[in-house]
């Protein structure tokens, strides 16, 4: 197997320093790396229940602007229903959409979509077009929570009401979360409850130590593509 | 915790909203005069009862228009600005009208 070094490539999480002393071993994502591995037995286990995931380095991109929910549509993107929702395309990526005129797109965790990035080649600033790109990638960190006490977890540390009842697949909060601006999109990993999360990337070690601590109770711990990918497939063949 | 609606995302703790001031007509930048201006920027009414306010979710910076009551504290309604700010001033054209 060969070793990936973060520091090698183009792109590394903000928190690739601080994930390596705790054991993490990275896997090529584009053109950065993600862990990939915490070496851990039980990882899948504690995915099910507890588990924080960084996924800063996945393919993701970001769209505003009045005529962005038209160009989308040209595109065949399809668009979540109102602002503080997102769906799921078929190639499993997920459209956020964060106002009436602001997209926020995500790849999975396979990268099986390719959209990100077909829409980031076909993307070219037209005066006449209300449309502009945004570097997502470069803004914000994101983190993946996964797993049943997800929701109870975030209890903790944000004022939003994060139940299976109140907050649906598709939901989206941005919201304050352990004093922090953020983005919070309720998915599905197979059929295990996931957060994306996505926040100011300044503040990431920060909210990584926050979200670590608060699940401290639930046995949470640090959790790799591997075991994420794991659980979607045991998930999926239930 | 106080809890403040936004028009866009909805119930919040208050904390996540930052004041912006009271809502007033901006002076004409042609043909107004400087005290005009500062009265403006510096002065507020703050009267006692029903005020227009500035509010952002600092979250989504997302600036809507709250309606409060000053005496009770008590926030009535929020709204979009769309509904009070309907088309784009010009103030180049009402020089010259």
């Amino acid at each position: 197997m060969t070793t990936v070094h973060p520091e090698t490539l183009k792109r590394r999480s903000m928190l690739y320093r601080k994930l390596a002393t705790e054991g993490a071993r990275f896997e090529r994502t584009d053109d950065g790396a993600a862990p990939a591995s915490y070496a851990n037995a039980n990882e899948v286990a504690c995915a099910r229940k507890m588990g924080i995931a960084d996924l800063t380095t996945l393919p993701r991109i970001g769209f505003k602007g009045k005529d962005t929910p038209a160009w989308l549509v040209q595109h065949g993107v399809k668009l979540p229903g109102g602002p503080n929702q997102a769906c799921l395309q078929q190639d499993a990526t997920l459209v956020v959409r964060l106002s009436n005129d602001e997209h926020l797109l995500l790849d999975d965790v396979e990268f099986s979509g390719g959209l990100v990035a077909r829409l980031a080649s076909l993307w070219a600033f037209e005066s006449d077009r209300l449309c502009y790109k945004l570097l997502r990638e470069h803004s914000h960190f994101w983190l993946l929570l996964v797993g049943e006490y997800a929701s109870a977890m975030l209890a903790k540390v944000c004022g939003v009401d994060m139940q299976p009842k109140q907050f649906p697949f598709g939901c989206v909060a941005q919201t304050s979360v352990a004093r922090n601006n953020a983005i919070v999109v309720r998915s599905l990993l197979g059929t295990t409850p996931a957060f994306h999360l996505l926040a100011d990337s300044a503040s990431a070690e920060y909210l990584w130590f926050c979200l670590l601590d608060a699940m401290q109770e639930f046995n949470g711990g640090a959790v790799g593509l591997e075991a994420l990918r794991a659980l979607a497939r045991e998930s999926n063949s239930r | 915790m106080k809890l403040m609606r936004c028009p866009l995302n909805g119930w919040r703790n208050i904390s996540e909203f930052t004041y912006g001031g009271e809502v007033e007509s901006m002076p004409n930048p042609v043909t107004d005069a400087s005290d005009v201006w500062a009265e403006y920027l510096f002065f507020h009414q703050n009267p006692a009862g029903l005020v227009h306010e500035w509010w952002c979710h600092t979250a989504t910076s997302y600036w809507f228009i709250a309606e409060r009551n000053t005496v009770t504290d008590e926030i009535i309604k929020t709204y979009p600005t769309s509904e009070l700010f309907q088309k784009r001033v010009d103030f180049s054209q009402e020089e010259s009208t």
